[in-house]
């Protein structure tokens, strides 16, 4: 497991907001391994959003590498981006993100239309993935007829569709109740086991983070291990991994 | 599912406003389909007027025969009960002016020369009228209408001729065949078939005789409008007719133009009961019909000219806001879908894609409209039509019917009668102008619809391809 699929380095983030700069990532450093599950956590603006984004290709990074699968993305122009978002990334959103005007299963299978697969393929292994998260039988529902747990797990399975090299959630539990709240950890939890999915998710819920292998906290513009046993975070960790 | 059935779905959204702008924008597009055959149906009339009116004038023109300096004088021509002819046609009469009156114009003053010429209407033993021109070279000089202009066969008379005769076709074939006495066609035209030509023709150079004498036919002519009959030379005309010095008319030419009524009213003068008309009172005749001519002319190019001005600005207006619908539709719409177009681009959309997308909704949306516009446009055409565009002025009754001596100018909606019936009614006769949809300009609005559409999404969808994705993603 120590092979590696992302490993950012000196990465830097800047905002300008008129006069005043915003910097919510500076010089971090951060090594992902291939099947790992990893929380990150820390306080609200803190960049947990940003860092993610910039992994995920939809935000650009000021300064720094960022080799996801080898590959440096942080220089890479946008009329390459996307098909690294397509074909590498899976995301999953705090508010599901389903398109309300297709049905569950439509919505998984865009993911793979935009990459170009045949419709008899498409058809089939959405229908796949949404046996795996649990929804056989609720395929031609669309968004409003669904739960929002339901939502969540057709953006899961619509994330896994391309079999990306690492699915990006952000705060994926953050709009569902206790149940559903389990229920979503559980199901990543399971395909990270049994699929060797790798995952970074974004939480700000102590319990959620405790069902990963690895939780980092975010503050200052820069990531730190936590110690997993403590269960509990510090109050004011200033901790430099470097 | 492919592009288009997301495009219909994203429409389908909302429904109310899908239909709303759909309404608007037909009615835009039935503007652009309806206006542009209504202007070429308008342009049509006003040419077909303008063209009838060119046609009045120059028939008005051609009315004016004598020149300027030119007066005529005579005797109308009488009719006689008594003198019936083939049991059923009547013959007419025409007096003849004698020597004393032929004196009395030659004494009045600024006259430069007075031309005699003799008509001696035909008798039942002499079906066709003898004229007797006077074969002189300062007559003939003066006006070569007195002489047969249309030479068919043979040659003309000449300055001196004596004992010879040219007949013109309608006498050369009476005097063949006295029975048959004549073909006319039905626009009153010599009808005249090769065989009959071939036999007049033989006459030249023969010898006919007429009231006892012997005259050689030098040529034949076709009808004129002073001369007719056997034409001879005004010494032979009056030796045989014994109408020695008279006339049935007088051209008579004045030094001066400013003379001529002055000259005019002395004729009068000698007999009320001459005709007189010279070159100026023909011409004070067809000013005034000449003027409103031109005057009609001039009111329908103006109106052709509104209605084509206004029609194009209609036009116009209709292109803005079929654009502009469209534009501010999609504007809206990706405005309003800012976080699914982020999420699009999350899930791996190109640029192209998402351009794509929405280029296929405005577009499908501006084809829709199209759609009803073409079958809404073949209903309301001509109620379209005449409230987008001003009445053609060939279409009110303000201007017609223009009576000119017997002819009668009348428009109509649907063309222009220009004849002697003033009563005159064409028999399908409608209020409206003949402007049809034809499949050109369907395929045309078609078309224009489908750029129209193009045109208003392109910026909208431009908009939406640049999204940045994050930024999307935290819009709310
Ligand atoms: N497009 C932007 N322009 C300017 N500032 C931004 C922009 N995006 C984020 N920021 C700022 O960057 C900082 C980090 O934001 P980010 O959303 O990454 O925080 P976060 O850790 O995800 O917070 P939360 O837990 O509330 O989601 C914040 O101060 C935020 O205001
Ligand atoms: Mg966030």
């Amino acid at each position: 497991m120590n092979d590696c699929v992302l490993k950012i380095e000196n990465l830097t983030k800047t905002y300008k907001l008129g006069k005043r700069n915003v910097q919510p990532l500076t010089n971090l450093d951060l090594e992902i391994g291939k099947g790992e599950f990893t929380a990150i956590m820390g306080p609200s603006g803190s960049g947990k959003t940003t860092l993610l984004n910039i992994i995920g290709c939809i935000d650009k990074a000021t300064s720094g590498t960022v080799l996801l699968d080898g590959v440096d993305i942080a220089k890479m122009p946008e009329s390459k981006l996307y098909k690294i978002r397509r074909d590498k990334i899976g995301f999953v959103f705090q508010n599901f993100n389903l398109l309300p005007y297709l049905n569950a299963r439509e919505n998984v299978e865009l993911a793979m239309e935009l990459a170009g697969k045949f419709k008899g393929q498409r058809k089939q292994r959405a229908l796949e993935l949404l046996g795996t998260v649990g929804l056989s039988g609720r395929e031609q529902h669309r968004p409003q007829r669904l739960s929002q747990g339901e939502q969540q797990r057709v953006a899961i399975a619509r994330a896994l569709a391309n079999d990306p090299a690492i699915i990006l959630a952000d705060e994926p539990t953050g709009n569902l109740d206790v149940t559903n709240k389990q229920e979503i950890v559980k199901l990543l939890s399971d395909l990270n086991q049994k699929q060797g999915t790798t995952i970074i998710m974004v939480t700000h819920d102590e319990q959620v983070a405790a069902q990963t292998h690895r939780m980092l906290i975010l503050k200052d513009g820069k990531v730190a291990e936590h110690n997993q046993a403590k269960n509990k975070l510090p109050a004011a960790s200033k901790g430099d991994f470097e | 599912m492919g592009i288009l059935s997301r495009a219909t779905r994203n429409l389908a959204r909302r429904k109310t406003r899908a239909v709303l702008v759909i309404a608007a924008l037909s009615l835009a597009l039935t503007m652009l389909i309806v206006l542009p055959p209504s202007i070429q149906a308008r342009q049509d009339i006003t040419r077909q007027a303008v063209d009838y009116f060119v046609e009045i004038n120059d028939y008005v023109t051609s009315t004016v025969t004598l020149s300027a300096t030119e007066i005529q004088c005579s005797y109308p021509v009488g009719f006689d009960p008594e003198i019936v002819f083939s049991g059923k046609d009547v013959w007419f009469t025409q007096p003849l002016m004698n020597d004393t009156i032929y004196s009395q114009v030659l004494s009045i003053p600024d006259i430069i020369n007075v031309i005699p010429l003799l008509r001696v209407l035909g008798t039942p033993d002499r079906p066709y009228a003898i004229t007797g021109v006077p074969l002189d070279n300062a007559s003939y000089q003066m006006d070569r209408t007195i002489l047969p202009t249309n030479i068919t066969a043979g040659r003309n008379l000449e300055v001196g001729d004596k004992g010879v005769v040219v007949l013109d076709l309608w006498t050369a074939q009476m005097i063949i065949n006295p029975n048959i006495r004549a073909w006319l066609s039905d626009t009153g035209e010599l009808v005249l078939n090769e065989t009959t030509i071939e036999k007049l023709t033989a006459m030249v150079g023969g010898t006919i005789t007429i009231e006892g004498h012997e005259f050689t036919v030098v040529g034949l002519a076709g009808e004129s409008l002073t001369t007719g009959g056997a034409i001879m030379s005004l010494a032979d005309a009056w030796e045989i007719t014994n109408t020695t010095g008279q006339a049935w008319q007088y051209r008579i030419f004045a030094d001066d133009i400013n003379n001529v009524n002055t000259i005019t009213a002395r004729i009068q003068s000698i007999d009320p009961k001459l005709e007189v008309t010279s070159g100026v009172s023909q011409q004070n005749i067809a000013e005034p019909l000449k003027n409103q001519i031109t005057t009609l002319t001039q009111t329908a190019q103006n109106n052709l000219n509104q209605i084509q001005g206004i029609g194009l600005m209609e036009i116009g207006i209709a292109v803005v806001a079929a654009t502009a619908i469209i534009l501010f539709l999609m504007l809206y719409s990706v405005r309003e879908r800012t976080k699914e177009i982020g999420t699009l681009k999350a899930m791996g959309a190109g640029n192209g894609t998402i351009l794509g997308q929405f280029m296929t909704e405005g577009v499908l949306l501006s084809l829709i409209a199209a759609v009803i516009a073409i079958a809404l446009s073949v209903f309301v055409l001509p109620l379209l039509a005449s409230l987008l565009l001003p009445a053609p002025v060939a279409f009110g009754p303000s201007i017609g019917p223009v009576s000119m001596s017997n002819q009668t100018l009348i428009l109509y909606p649907d063309g222009v009668y220009f004849g002697d019936d003033p009563n005159f009614i064409p028999g399908q006769e409608s209020n409206i102008i003949a402007a049809s949809i034809t499949p050109q300009i369907l395929l045309m609005g078609l078309g224009a619809a489908l750029l129209l559409g193009a045109l208003g999404t392109l910026y909208p969808a431009l908009k939406a391809a640049r999204t940045k994705p994050a930024e999307a993603m935290r819009y709310e």
